[in-house]
């Protein structure tokens, strides 16, 4: 997974490097969503969900 | 030069400065993974990727005459790269079994602290330049502000950090879950 967040950025700046625009953004865009997926799978625990009950305000 | 071309030319040195910054982050964590043997975890590997996001949107913001579209795009890594290192700085901040490993300290600072500080440098740099510059200057040629090839250098060292970044994520991790424990191609 980590793999394909960044085969998908490099290929967002190696197409932006190529002039083409459009589909650097949308391969940025892919990008920021496996991040953002991968993000949520590494914090949430079958235990907490998403919470961090070991900071006690 | 006009006030309008001094500003213009005054934006976009604040915006490679940036870049440039964050070129130097992202090469120092590069030197602490393969020079001092800091394998990075899943969450700083996913810091990287929300840096070198904001990077893509610096550069399309250096090359761009009349829209503030670039900096849009680098400001929505920059709110990633801020959420993941809160997040990893809150799960570090009491020792807890079986997550021993934080990583070591950079002028007594760990580095997810070091990505809060980063975060919040590039929001306040942002907020500063379009206080400041007002956004878009509807210049002819933004890029003639700045020697052309000094850009494309920085452009160009840029993706190459970018590919090493990626073959390195592909000797940790493969194309499974990531690991700090060594590298997976070379066990």
């Amino acid at each position: 997974m980590m793999a394909a967040v960044y085969a998908t950025l490099l290929l967002a700046f190696i197409l932006d490097l190529s002039g083409l625009r459009r589909i650097a953004i949308s391969c940025l865009l892919m990008s920021f969503a496996l991040c953002l997926g991968l993000f949520l799978w590494e914090v949430y625990s079958p235990d907490y969900g998403l919470r961090m009950p070991w900071l006690q305000l | 030069m006009s006030g309008t071309e001094f500003s213009a030319t005054l934006d976009r040195l604040i915006l490679f400065l940036m870049l440039a910054v964050l070129a130097a982050i992202l090469t120092a964590a590069m030197v602490m993974q393969y020079a001092f043997g800091e394998i990075p975890c899943p969450l700083c590997l996913l810091q990287r990727v929300a840096m070198f996001g904001c990077c893509f949107g610096l550069i399309r913001q250096l090359r761009s005459n009349n829209s503030e579209r670039g900096t849009g795009i680098a400001l929505i890594f920059t709110v990633l790269l801020l959420v993941i290192s809160v997040r990893q700085t809150l799960l570090d901040l009491f020792p807890r079994p079986g997550h021993d490993y934080v990583g070591s300290a950079v002028f007594g600072i760990h580095l997810p602290v070091w990505s809060v500080i980063i975060s919040v440098a590039l929001l306040l740099g942002f907020a500063i330049r379009l206080a400041l510059f007002g956004g878009a200057h509807n210049t002819a040629d933004a890029e003639r502000h700045l020697p052309r090839t000094v850009v494309r250098a920085l452009v160009i060292y840029l993706v190459v950090i970018c590919a090493i970044n990626f073959l390195s994520v592909v000797a940790q991790c493969g194309l499974d879950q990531c690991h700090t424990f060594g590298y997976r191609l070379f066990q």
